[in-house]
Order: C-alpha cells, then structure tokens, then sequence
C-alpha cells in the first residue's frame, strides 16, 4: 500500500494574509444580510405559537396512539412485544384476559412515560398487530407534573392519527 | 463660566453618555437582529409596548430590565467579595471612560468662546484611550482570579496574554500615525483629516496610513475582546470564561462594557482613521461656507429618504395575525417620520430665511458634524458586528503567532517608513 499524501492548506502567502479570505467571508455574509433585508428575504423562520409547523410530514414520529380495531375495540393483546424492544424501558403494560371474545389477551394498563420515550419508534415495528403508531402528529406535549406526561391506555386509544 | 459654557459642557457630557451608555442598548439589538440576518433568521422582534417594536429594539430593554431584577448569585467559594465586586465595575468605567476624548465636533465657537467637543476638555487624546482601554483587562483578570473557578481563571489568563500581545502592536501603530499627523490630541488629528491630499482624494487615515490602520483595526477587535479574538470566553472550552460565576448586574456590566468597550473603539477607528466627524470633502471651512446649500440638500433629501423609508416599513413590518396590536406600529411610525419631516424642515426653512448669523452656521456644523459622526460610529459598529458573525475564533496559538511575530514586526516596519518619508518630505 503506497502512502497517500494529503495537501495541506493554509499555507500559501495568499492564504496566510488571512485578508481575503476574511472579506470573502464578509461578502457572503453581507448578500445574506442585504437579501434578506431586501423584498425577497430567504427566512423561513415561522412565528411559533401562533404558526403551526407545517412540514410535519406522514412519517414524523410523534406522540403514540393505540390503534382499534374495527369494531372500535383495542387492537393491542398485551404481548409485550414493545415493552421488550423499548430502549428507554418506558412503557408499563398489565395484562388481563379478555371475556368477549374477539381474542385472548388485552392490556388492562399500557402506559407510556413520554419523559423517558426517545421517540425511536422501535414499540411501531415491533408490534406484530400494528396496535401501537406514533403518526399522531403531535410534537409539542405539555404538562404542568411529571405525572401528566405518563399517557395512559385511555389517553393513548384517544389520540388521533394526523390528517395530512 | 457663562451659563453658555456650561450648557455646553453639559451637553457634552450628554453626547458622550449617549454614545457610549445609550448605545450599548441598542448595540445589543442591532448585534442580535444582524446576526439573525445574516444567518436567515428573523432575531428578536416579538417584545413590544403597545404594539410598538421598533424592530426588536424592545427587547433590549426587557433584557436589561431581566438584568436588574435577577437574583444575583454568588458561589459560597468565592471569598474575595471585594475584587469579585470591582471587577465588573473596572471594565464598564474604563470603558465608558475612554470614550471621553473622542471629539464629535469641531471646537464650536459661539460669540468668541472656543468650546471642545468631546466629553472630557482635555488635550490627552490619544494616550488617555491607550492607558485606560488597557486598564480594562484588570477587570477582566481580577474577576477572573476572584472568581474562584478554573473556567474563569482560564478565561482571564487567555485575555491578559491577549491583550498584553495587541497592546503592544497597537501602541506602535499608534506611534507612526502620530509621526504623521504630528499632534496627540484627537482633534488635531481630525483637523489634519479634513484636508485633501493632492487636491482630490480626503486625506484620511486609512489612505495616508493604511498599514497601521489594518494593525490598529486588528488589534481593536482584541482590544475589545470581539470574535476573532474572543478566546477569553469560549464556550466551548471554558464556559463563559471570566465571567461564568457572575450573574445578574453584575453581569450586566460586564456585558454592557464590552459594547461599550467596542463602541469606544469604533469612536477611535472612526478619529484616527475615517476622518472623524468630517463629511468627504467638506472640512469644517467649506462646510460653512457652502452651509446654505448643505442646508437646502437636506431639506430635499430628508422627505425623499423618509419616503423610501416608510415603504420598506409599510411593506415588511407586518405581524402574522392580521388583529394583532403589532400591526398598529406603522401607522405610529409614519406619523413620527412626518412629524420629524416638518420639524427639521421648518426649523432649517426658518434658519435659511432669516439668514445666516456666524454663531447660527457654527451651531448648524457642529450639529451636522456630530450626526456624521454619529452615523460614520455606527457604520463602524456594524462592522465589528458584521466581522462577529462571519468568523470563527482563532485558535490560541495562531492568536499569539498573528500579534507577536506578524503585527508587531509590521508595526515596526511602518513607523521606520513612515518616519523616513516624513523627513524626506521635511527636507
Ligand atoms: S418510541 Fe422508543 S423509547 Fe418511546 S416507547 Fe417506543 S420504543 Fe420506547
Ligand atoms: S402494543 Fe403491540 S407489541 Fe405492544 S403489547 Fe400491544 S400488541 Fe404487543
């Protein structure tokens, strides 16, 4: 194996006056001042609270949901699959045996400590019964205790999934 | 004293708190909408009162209000309460001090009497800016050692080894302009400023002198602690350097020191080498002679320049929501830019018909002097905001490389040239 040698720069008189490259820099930054002080500014800035994000795209992984089934009972049957897969180790599941048939198994409790999620989205793909989503929207989760930020099964199957 | 000369010194006074103390309000704003613009962002411009916003310039005050009203924590570890406490207090007065003997006129004369105009009458000029602008790193090393932490000690260090390396190329390029300008006092300098050299280019600093003015401008940015040369608070190596164990005012003067601190290096930039509160090839003597005419381009200028203005506002200074108070502002504005128009040209109408009387003309130059100096102060000020935002840090080495072993040789240089062409000349 040959040794490659890599250039160095800065070592040129040119580049060692530091000046030009100091007023080219300046240049730059002064077009980006001026145009945007000019008619056509390039900000894309949004004015928050009063203006929603609107790139939040299909994909965006927000806030969890849980998931019906048709006839609007839980799809999720407390396997624990997304427990298992959660890296942050955040999401509280109790089983219970489910009497009206539809299947065997329903969480009684599924909570999810949204202080701890790292919103990876490992819970999504590990659900064998597409139970649980993150494409609420939601990316902004207010609450004024630690405990309001502990969603519970309830809250979970109220949330919606976002209207592109 | 007549009531006369101390109405002068009065205002005097007056103009330098205002250039330096009540700039530093504004400083902070026009550094935090810059840098928003230059980054393609908006900067602050949601505080206002009444839906008055000025641009974002609300928010400097709020800020300083947040300052005075902040809890102002002091960690246990730190004993020497004394020179905790003088620190900040060395960098804001030597700063603000330093500002004192920068002339924002020519010496006005009214019915006979001479008055300077700068803040302090005296003739130092130039070595006080010099003594007192090096005074302010003690403040700088003594917060830093007081404050009991590495951070801050760290920081210090860094500004004392910084400010000891400029200094010494400031002071040389200092020497070879006094060679050439031959006076220490400031106005001396400005006076020399006004002339034209081979009857057509202005005779300004930066033309006859431009090596030591990139070694004064250079060193001015470390003198006053600015990026390039801000290494005495890099965040990311030592917090907030000096200044990390202070809060509240105490921290506020620190911060308004440094603008204060750059708007007094602008101020000597703008005197030693952009000619001082001179306009282009008008020095005080022509300024007075032609002051009719001088007098009737603003009266034309002053509407059509307002004009534009109040479009660019009409057009961008709208608020998301149609209802909001904010949307009130340009309507405020343009009654104040009209109420301004009629005042100035009234007044400069009534100055014009009743004619020139000497003492009317010397007022009107020194009134115009001092907003050319005014405007020349902030452009100067734009510029180390502008140089803030383009360039990164220098790294401590290629720091003291650039003063030691670049400037410092250069500086020597030029005094010997400068030297020896004033004596060829002289000849
Ligand atoms: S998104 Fe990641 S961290 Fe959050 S609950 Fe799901 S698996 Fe756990
Ligand atoms: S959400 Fe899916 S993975 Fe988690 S317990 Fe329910 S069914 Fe199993």
């Amino acid at each position: 194996m040959g040794i490659k040698v890599v250039k160095r720069h800065g070592n040129t008189l040119k580049e060692k006056l530091y000046l030009p490259a100091i007023f080219g820099g300046m240049k730059t930054t002064l077009s980006h001042f001026i145009t945007n002080l000019s008619d056509k500014p390039h900000i894309s800035t949004i004015l928050y609270p009063e203006e929603q994000p609107h790139d939040i795209s299909e994909r965006y992984r927000g806030v969890h949901r849980l998931t019906k089934r048709d006839d609007e009972s839980v799809r999720c049957v407390a396997c624990f699959m997304c427990a298992t897969a959660c890296p942050a180790e955040c999401i509280f599941i109790e089983a219970e045996e489910r009497t009206d048939g539809v299947d065997e198994k329903m969480p009684k409790r599924f909570d999810i400590d949204l202080l701890e999620c790292v919103f990876c989205g490992a819970c999504v793909e590990a659900c064998p019964c597409d139970a649980i989503r993150m494409d609420s929207g939601i990316f902004s989760f207010i609450g004024k205790k630690r405990e309001d930020f502990v969603l519970t099964k309830e809250q979970l199957l109220a949330n919606k999934e976002k209207k592109q | 004293m007549s009531t006369l000369s101390v109405f002068v010194v009065i205002l005097n006074v007056i103009l330098a708190l205002l250039f330096s103390l009540g700039l530093a309000p504004i400083l902070v704003w026009v550094e935090r909408r810059v840098a928003g613009l230059i980054q393609d962002r908006l900067g602050p411009n949601r505080c206002h009162i009444k839906g008055i916003r000025l641009g974002g310039l609300v928010q400097s005050l709020a800020d300083m209000l947040k300052l005075v009203f902040k809890e102002d924590f002091q960690a246990k570890a730190i004993q020497e309460n004394f020179c905790f406490s003088l620190a900040p207090v060395i960098v804001f007065v030597s700063a603000f001090l330093s500002f004192m003997v920068i002339p924002f006129a020519d010496d006005l004369i009214i019915n006979g009497e001479r008055f300077i105009m700068q803040g302090l009458p005296t003739d130092l000029g130039i070595l006080w800016f010099l003594a007192l602008a090096g005074l302010s790193v003690y403040g700088i090393m003594l917060g830093g050692w007081a404050s009991r932490s590495k951070y801050s000690l760290l920081g210090a260090m860094r500004a004392g080894a910084q400010v000891i390396s400029y200094e010494a190329a400031m002071g040389l390029s200092v020497v070879s302009l006094l060679i050439t300008y031959g006076s220490i006092h400031l106005g001396d300098i400005v006076a020399y400023q006004g002339e034209l050299l081979f009857g057509f280019i202005p005779a300004w600093g930066i033309i006859v002198q431009p090596i030591a003015a990139i070694i004064f401008i250079v060193t001015a940015f470390a003198e006053a602690n600015r990026t390039p040369f801000d290494l005495a608070e890099g965040e990311s190596e030592i917090v907030g350097g000096y200044h990390t164990e202070y809060s509240a005012m105490r921290f506020g003067l620190f911060f308004v020191g440094e603008y204060v601190a750059m708007s007094a290096s602008s101020a000597l930039i703008v005197t030693l080498f952009l000619g001082g509160y001179h306009l282009p090839y008008l020095n005080t003597q022509t300024l007075q002679t032609t002051m009719p005419y001088v007098l009737g381009f603003i009266i034309l200028t002053l509407p059509l320049g307002s004009f534009y203005a109040m479009r660019w506002i009409k057009k961008h200074n709208r608020w998301y929501l149609k209802s909001d108070v904010r949307n009130t502002e340009s309507a405020v504005l343009q009654k104040g830019l009209i109420g301004l128009n009629i005042l100035v040209i009234a007044g400069l109408g009534a100055l014009l018909y009743l004619g020139l009387t000497p003492t009317s003309t010397n007022v009107a130059t020194a009134v115009i002097q001092v907003l050319t100096f005014a405007a020349k102060l902030f452009l100067m000020n734009f510029v180390f905001v502008w140089v803030r935002w383009t360039l990164p840090r220098f790294r401590y080495d290629q720091l003291q490389t650039l003063g030691w072993k670049v400037l410092m040789p250069l500086a020597i240089a030029n005094i010997v040239i400068s030297a020896i062409i004033i004596v060829v000349k002289g000849l």
